[in-house]
């Protein structure tokens, strides 16, 4: 086992565990290995820290959770990265943004594809897309009264619709 | 930074495997076709600028942010189901 330094203190971790991204993540190109942490809550969130930079730790997500028909298919260059031979699996997850009043968002434009066969990610932009870099959580409608409420707010956000 | 003057139909070679031909000029806006290999790269450049800056802010949460969270969207998932 190896120990690094994080935000939230020591962690130790298995190295032969690590989730490599090749290329980095965008803006973190050089962060290459991060160590996976389980929420101790229950939960679709998990997170990951980087082994390089104790400062750099994501939340992230498998967005089927919220939007069940989102789906991303690795590209055949992208696949040569992940190290995804013949019918290999892969996720589509995607990093969760808490703001200072704790909204939380997802990025759908830029999810990162995991293959667990080799444990390496890569992030991707879907250019064009018509997702947002802030999808907010889809509203669960409860209040029985408004049974049309989808079609307001909502609507021109594809999104939204899709979920 | 090179700058070259291109019409419309015309083209500009980048190494061995990257073309860009300008399609249109239409007020302030010009569209412009790329081919290029399939692992490289291309984005609008402000798009890429704003997953960056998305993504160094997504560093800034904290460990009760995330407990806190849990509760209420494994909530919203499950309804979601």
């Amino acid at each position: 086992m190896n120990v690094i330094q994080s935000r939230f203190g020591e962690i130790e971790y298995d190295p032969q565990a690590v989730l490599h991204f090749p290329h980095g993540l965008i803006g973190f190109e050089d962060l290459r290995d991060f160590v996976v942490m389980p929420n101790e809550k229950d939960g679709p969130l998990f997170w990951i820290q980087s082994v390089e930079d104790a400062q750099v730790a994501l939340v992230l997500t498998d967005p089927t959770n919220f939007f069940p028909t989102y789906m991303v298919e690795p590209e055949v260059h992208e696949r040569k990265v992940l190290g995804m031979e013949g019918e290999d699996k892969w996720h589509a997850l995607v990093v969760v943004t808490v703001d200072t009043d704790r909204k939380v968002t997802l990025n759908l434009v830029a999810p990162i594809l995991f293959a667990p066969h080799t444990n390496r990610a890569i992030q991707v932009i879907l250019e064009s897309s018509g997702y947002s870099i802030q999808t907010p959580l889809p509203v669960i409608e409860q209040s029985a009264g408004k049974p049309n409420a989808k079609s307001g707010e909502g609507a021109s956000e594809k999104t939204v619709a899709r979920g | 930074m090179l700058v070259l003057t291109r019409k419309v139909g015309e083209g500009i070679i980048i190494g061995d495997d990257i073309k860009l031909t300008v399609v249109e000029i239409k007020g302030g806006t010009v569209r412009i076709g790329i081919d290029a290999p399939q692992d490289k790269k291309i984005y609008r450049e402000e798009l890429y600028a704003q997953i960056k800056a998305q993504n160094r802010s997504s560093t800034g949460w904290t460990l009760d942010d995330l407990s806190l969270l849990s509760g209420t969207i494994s909530r919203k998932s499950e309804e979601n189901k």
